[in-house]
């Protein structure tokens, strides 16, 4: 009797140990993320993407991140997967030719500081920046759940999401200019082509000044003043009068430094980025493009009005 | 004696076979649902405490009527009205392949706090007339402007949910979305909601604020 309770007893625990531990044998599956509600009937999170998510990049944008990502090339893919696929990597900055005051503008109204400015996805009518808001925030969450963009944004919208997203998690200015260096070079963005620096650069502080600059404007009403300090010659600015027909003309004559871009030199004569065209067009003999500033180069700088 | 202590272990062996083995299971074939949805998999399973009782707002049965009064079965015409497990269905279906979503159509507040996996947030004022913005979300979801008509034909199948059936949200939703000619037939309505999702102990997630 006693034989065929402990024979029975073994094959019970047998059982039960197979019970026990098959469920644990799924642990092993790789990246699953687990979502069971908790037994108390409160909701669990499940640690959502932007931690984990390495494994779950949309592909093309993991390889374009694949050479030598870092921490902040990682961050940018990540926060673009939601929006868009990636594109093919190139070593040069990618820009655009577009003014950053639309940039500074969906920053400030992704961050909830409407200049009332941005620029609209359609022609502007009643309703308001908290409706533009709300359903900027559907859009990307529909792209990233259906991986594809069904309309094509303008590029700069990126770029917006992603200093946005920075500036939101308090980033340092270090980390948003390697992040945006990094997410430039690999073609996740584009930067307006003004920002390019003498070094091939993204011009990071350029580009966050100017939002703090549209983000006093929006508050306070105020613009800013045209600088009124003199510039001298330590600043790399040379004064040149010419007399011509009895008229006393008075050229600034200004040497690109290293890190500057067309932009920060426009902040440095006229206190605004939106100057920098006219920088431009004065110069037109010695620059092909806004982003090909050199060190060195001597840009005339033309009187404003 | 032994016999006595035998039992009790087997009796012991039981119970925790018994605990670890699902018992709450979602059907009789489906024990929990693990859908893979743009890389990462979701598990969809039922609470395993056979005496859990639902407590906070979920429990509350009388809600003032109006605004939160109960709505028919049917929320439009041609608009399908679906159960739990068309939902499971229509996640491991239609949103896995990339032809559908699963849309909740609260305000963020309350999506925030608790949804169905898989679901993304579309607030229904976005869908409503009066967001001028209204038609570039019609175009993410696969509308296409052609010569100022939009054309639907490959447009995603949206399921639709809020709080539940006295949940105004969801039918207000797919209002907007015909009024913007979305077709009623891509249309699906969850009429339980969140409500009967968590009354069953289904998996709900608290998603990160931009869904």
């Amino acid at each position: 009797m006693i034989r065929t309770v402990l024979g029975f007893f073994i094959a019970a625990l047998t059982i039960c140990i197979v019970i026990i531990l098959a469920p644990f044998s799924k642990d092993d599956e790789p990246a699953t993320i687990d979502v069971t509600r908790n037994e108390t009937g409160a909701v669990t999170s499940p640690v959502p993407a932007p931690v984990e998510a390495t494994g779950t990049l949309a592909p093309g944008v993991a390889e374009a991140i694949a050479p030598a990502p870092g921490v902040a090339g990682q961050a940018a893919a990540r926060i673009l997967a939601a929006s868009r696929a990636g594109q093919e990597p190139e070593l040069k900055i990618q820009t655009d030719s577009n003014s950053i005051g639309d940039t500074t503008a969906g920053v400030l109204a992704a961050l909830g500081l409407a200049t009332g400015e941005a620029p609209a996805p359609t022609p502007a009518a009643e309703g308001g920046d908290e409706m533009m808001n709300m359903t900027a925030s559907v859009l990307s969450g529909i792209r990233g759940a259906t991986g594809q963009p069904a309309v094509a944004e303008p590029q700069q919208n990126d770029l917006q999401t992603l200093v946005a997203w920075a500036l939101k998690e308090g980033q340092s200015d270090s980390y948003i200019d390697a992040l945006l260096n990094e997410a430039a070079t690999t073609g996740q963005i584009t930067v307006p082509n003004m920002l390019v620096t003498s070094n091939g650069r993204v011009d990071t502080a350029t580009l966050l000044a100017s939002i703090v600059q549209e983000a006093t404007a929006a508050t306070t009403g105020q613009r800013a003043a045209v600088p009124t300090t003199p510039l001298g010659p330590s600043d790399g600015v040379e004064v040149r009068v010419v007399q011509r027909a009895g008229e006393t003309e008075q050229f600034r004559f200004y040497t690109v430094g290293s890190g500057d871009s067309l932009g920060s030199i426009s902040v440095k004569f006229y206190g605004s980025v939106e100057y920098y065209p006219r920088i431009f067009e004065a110069n037109r003999t010695i620059l092909s493009s806004p982003d090909r500033i050199q060190t060195g180069q001597r840009l005339v700088i033309p009187e404003l009005g | 004696m032994l016999r006595l202590l035998s039992s009790i272990a087997i009796g012991l062996c039981v119970c925790l076979g018994a605990a670890q083995a699902q018992e709450v299971r979602i059907t009789d074939d489906l024990a929990e649902a693990a859908i893979d949805l743009n890389g990462a998999t979701i598990t969809i399973g039922r609470i395993q405490d056979t005496e859990n009782l639902l407590t906070g707002d979920f429990a509350k049965t009388s809600r003032p009527c109006p605004p939160f009064c109960i709505h028919p079965m049917t929320v439009a015409a041609g608009v399908e009205t679906v159960g739990e497990l068309e939902v499971i269905d229509f996640l491991s279906t239609k949103v896995a392949d990339g032809t559908g979503l699963l849309i909740d159509s609260r305000v963020p507040d309350f999506f925030v706090r608790g949804a169905i996996p898989g679901a993304i947030n579309v607030p229904f004022t976005t869908l409503e007339a009066s967001n001028p913005y209204r038609n570039d979300i019609i175009k993410a979801l696969g509308a296409v402007e052609v010569g100022g008509d939009l054309d639907f034909t490959n447009a995603l199948d949206l399921m639709l949910y809020c709080n539940g059936s006295w949940c105004d949200q969801s039918p207000r939703a797919i209002r907007g979305l015909i009024d913007a000619g979305y077709p009623a037939e891509k249309l699906f309505y969850y009429r339980g909601g969140v409500q009967d999702w968590v009354m069953l102990g289904l998996t709900t997630v608290t998603p990160s604020n931009d869904g």
